[in-house]
């Protein structure tokens, strides 16, 4: 959808309009497949406005932060997009309740950064947090290694504000860790993909950060063995987190040459103690045991792990023990989550077909043990022939239809790249 | 408002009910219906005109296409052990209770799920699994008793959610009956959601979606030991700042629960648990995890509580002595039954360090108001339950119970917390949603409800309150025990 230069610079002035000239600005590079033009308000009442203009008009917004998740679903680029870089406060943060409330455009890296000098962390461990806004970690339902031990985002937002349809700021939740008054905004809106309203702030449970983090690392010939092993392992003691990769993304973390395990665990000292003596004689095999500084190391390679060259990357989710056999059937190198039952394949360069072929061929697996796909990054030369996500049953579609014309009546909130095409 | 839409049921309507349900399916005598006119909160009574007693989800999408074809609104039930008048009538004349879809259907140790259906008590998708190592984490006080789908409704908590969270942490997968009857499968034995996060918005919903009758839970491996502490304190103070100290510490144990003074003497009077009856406050803490490390853990947050102010603190020595001191806690409630003909249990939570402001200002609260308050609650995550006893034979007591309860609750919002950790907001806080949501939170909360419910048809006049008005004016029928 190519945009004229002229209904540019008129969306230029107008917006100019809300949030000041110096705000408003030509996408560039990776930004220019989210939008046309970039807007970046200051404020969730700037937002307010941005969304009745948007809407009077019928001009497509997307929300993006660090325009990484963003550029990597859409397939056409909307009109403008609404930049949270403006919205980076770190608004509360009470170390002894535990909970801390940010804006959308806070990097989690710098969240934790706040919170690591009162011995706390938010526990949502995505690639790259340096990259990661706390909006769109919630709006794609990001994760990583972790969620074994503490949960995903749903886990741990425990409020919300964002602008919605007719410019209205609305929140849910609290500031409290406990809370069941009203409608669980917070949950509507994880991993809505922008597609609801623009998320500005957010409130999250805080975590004690483990007082010591140590990983095993076992290499197997075969995946059912170390799978296997996993198992055994998840079991019998509490881990931190628990991964099983394929044998090139094993080279890449320098764990062996086959498929490897790789096991998080600590906490205080007594119980590190403890699983540093009994994880190997769990493992009964080679294995090395990492502490200090190097398990930490370890810990963010696998936590950061990528392979760029990818010509896609899915997300394959599944009853945790059917995980295995569909990876064993699929070509692509993977990291599985072995505890969640969730895996990052990448697959690597191929023709529009053959990726296809694959795709469907991993969805139909999945499908019938219950589970679903997400094909969360494509080549952008691929990225219109690859459906992004599996169909939901029809009166789950049904209702997400409802759910999306409810909250975006003007359909002007990312439409297009979300299930069922909304 | 469709809410004003609503049809009475005509005796044509009753005969296809009992044509769909069969005779021994329905209860339609007055004096039977006596039973449903309350749950948890009784303070206000309202009997159905009729209830429905469905076997399956199959009899419950045709109730519910029958009933929308006349436009008739309509309340589930579980076991009606709720706190806030969640299925209490309010403009439905007809009730549907999914007591006797009460089969667990399939256990898989493998993915740790256990499929059920709604109308499972809690207690027994834990007795079904223990033996294998596993355990379903939401246990709310009433897990005797209460059903899966009641804990879904409410988004039910307990005293191990400090650790392990409530509800709707623990629920994957759905299947509901919608209010026009057709039947929805949402979410899945999966830990990602594909789309938006359906079964999220209905856990704690309160009903007004519809009628979830299946679910597929998390099951989560049982500790490999746990121990049992019991802090003695001569004042609540005491006890909430050994609750910070040991929160700051790092621990996160599996319960912190408090029990102030009256609670203690009214335990103590029913079931002879071993609680001092001098102190002003007891904790019970629980931690568990790993064997080995549990005994330095235990001996930490003892001293942790000592240093705080406990006089005196006991470790449970076995499985019957821990078992004791739980059956105290969680039978407190029945136990205040003993000092005052009827109670209130509030359910506010504050941020933790505001706790004993909170308890100074309830116990102010209860000498303005000449009542008796109790306290025993989730310290850890500072939700509180502060028992308000009256007699509902005196009306002017219990008028000041229902005043000292909203006080309560505008104290906890001015703290920054919330009017409910677990109970719901039912009838009972409807008029105070405004206190914590603008006009436009309740708006959008209304149209979510509606992506579910267009007609409003399911639990008509709960969660969110009529614009412009209060609940009585919508519902003449039900009576308060004024």
């Amino acid at each position: 959808m190519a945009i004229s230069s002229e209904t540019i610079a008129k969306l230029e002035r107008d917006f100019a309009a809300i949030v000041g000239a110096a705000h408003v600005r030509a996408a560039i590079g990776a930004e220019s497949r989210c939008a046309s033009v970039v807007v970046t308000p200051a404020d969730a009442g700037e937002i307010s406005e941005i969304v009745r203009r948007c809407e009077a008009d019928r001009i497509i917004l997307a929300p993006f932060g660090a325009a990484r998740a963003l550029a990597e679903i859409r397939l056409a680029p909307a009109a403008i997009a609404v930049s949270l870089a403006r919205l980076d406060r770190i608004v509360a943060y009470e170390p002894d309740d535990m909970t801390v409330v940010a804006a959308a455009g806070v990097t989690l890296a710098a969240l934790n950064a706040a919170t690591a000098a009162r011995g706390q962390w938010l526990p949502v461990d995505p690639p790259r947090p340096e990259l990661t806004t706390l909006g769109a970690m919630v709006a794609a339902a990001r994760f990583g290694p972790s969620r074994l031990s503490e949960g995903i985002v749903r886990d741990l937002l425990i409020g919300v504000r964002f602008v919605g349809h007719d410019g209205r700021i609305v929140h849910g939740g609290g500031n409290v860790v406990k809370n069941v008054a009203g409608y669980d905004l917070m949950k509507v809106m994880t991993g809505s993909f922008g597609t609801l309203g623009i998320i500005t702030e957010t409130t999250f449970r805080v975590r004690p950060l483990p007082a010591r983090r140590l990983i095993a690392c076992a290499g197997f010939a075969d995946l059912d063995s170390a799978y296997a092993a996993a198992a055994n392992l998840h079991d019998a003691v509490p881990l931190l987190h628990l991964e099983v990769t394929s044998p090139s993304v094993s080279a890449a973390l320098h764990i062996g040459a086959g498929f490897a395990l790789i096991a998080g665990f600590g906490g205080a000292a007594p119980e590190a103690d403890y699983l540093r003596v009994r994880i190997p004689e769990l493992l009964g095999v080679n294995n090395e045991i990492l502490d200090g500084a190097a398990a930490i190391a370890r810990y963010e390679r696998i936590r950061d792990f990528d392979l760029p060259a990818s010509a896609a990357v899915a997300l394959i989710a599944a009853p945790p023990a059917e995980l295995p056999a569909i990876l064993a059937a699929t070509p692509g190198e993977f990291i599985a989550h072995a505890g969640s039952g969730v895996a990052r394949l990448f697959l690597a360069a191929l023709d529009a077909d053959e990726l296809g072929r694959i795709v469907a061929a991993i969805r139909d697996r999945a499908r019938r043990v219950r589970g679903h796909v997400r094909v969360m990054r494509v080549a952008s030369e691929l990225r219109g022939e690859i459906r992004r996500f599996d169909n939901p049953p029809a009166a789950a579609m049904t209702l997400m239809r409802r759910m999306k014309t409810t909250f975006d009546p003007r359909g002007i909130f990312n439409p297009g790249c979300f299930v069922g095409g909304l | 408002m469709p809410t004003g839409a609503h049809a009475s049921l005509d005796s044509a309507t009753v005969a296809e009910l009992r044509a769909i349900l069969g005779d021994d399916a329905i209860v339609s005598r007055p004096t039977e219906l006596k039973v449903y006119e309350c749950d948890g909160w009784t303070i206000e009574k309202n009997a159905p005109e009729l209830l429905l007693r469905p076997r399956s989800a199959a009899e419950i999408s045709a109730v519910l296409k029958l009933l929308d074809r006349r436009a008739i609104a309509f309340v589930p039930r579980g076991a009606g052990t709720g706190l806030s008048g969640g299925c209490l009538p309010v403009g439905a004349p007809v009730m549907i209770c999914t007591s006797r879809l009460n089969r667990i259907l399939a256990i898989d140790y493998a993915n740790r799920r256990v499929e059920v259906e709604s109308g499972v008590v809690n207690l027994h998708v834990s007795n079904a699994v223990r033996g294998r190592g596993f355990f379903y984490a939401p246990d709310p006080s009433s897990q005797m008793a209460c059903t899966i789908g009641g804990n879904i409704a409410e988004n039910s908590g307990g005293p191990h959610t400090l650790k392990y969270g409530v509800t709707t942490n623990h629920v994957l997968g759905l299947e509901i009956v919608l209010p026009d009857g057709e039947i929805a499968e949402l979410g899945g034995p999966t830990e990602e959601r594909l789309g938006y996060d359906l079964v999220g918005a209905i856990v704690g919903a309160e009903g007004t979606a519809g009628i979830v009758t299946r679910a597929t839970l998390r099951l989560t491996r049982e500790p490999e030991a746990r121990r049992t502490l019991l802090a003695i304190f001569a004042d609540v103070e005491a006890a909430t700042r050994a609750v910070s100290a040991i929160i700051a510490s790092g621990v996160i144990p599996g319960a912190i629960e408090m029990m102030d003074q009256l609670i203690i003497e009214a335990v103590e009077a029913a079931f002879h648990a071993g609680l001092p009856r001098d102190a002003g406050a007891v904790l019970i803490i629980e931690l568990d995890g790993i064997a080995a490390a549990l005994d330095a853990e235990a001996r930490a947050v003892g001293e942790l509580a000592r240093s705080s102010g406990a006089r005196e603190v006991r470790f449970a020595r076995d499985e019957a002595e821990r078992a004791t001191l739980w059956k105290a806690r969680k039978r407190a409630f029945g136990a205040v039954g003993r000092l005052a003909p009827n109670y209130a249990t509030q359910d506010g939570v504050v941020p933790r360090t505001r706790l004993p402001e909170i308890l100074r200002e309830i116990a102010q609260i209860a000498r303005r108001h000449a009542l008796r308050i109790g306290n025993v609650f989730h310290a850890g995550d500072g939700n509180i339950h502060p028992i308000v006893l009256y007699d509902e034979r005196d009306p002017d007591e219990t008028r000041r119970a229902i005043a000292a309860g909203r006080e309560i609750l505008r104290a906890c919002v001015a703290m920054g917390g919330s009017l409910t950790g677990e109970h719901g907001i039912g009838v009972e806080k409807i008029s105070e949603m405004p206190l914590i949501f603008s006009p436009d939170d309740l708006i959008v909360m209304s149209e979510l409800r509606r992506v579910f419910d267009p007609a409003q048809r399911a639990n008509p006049n709960k969660v969110i309150p009529a614009p412009g008005g209060c609940v009585e004016v919508a519902a003449p029928r039900r009576q308060a025990a004024l």
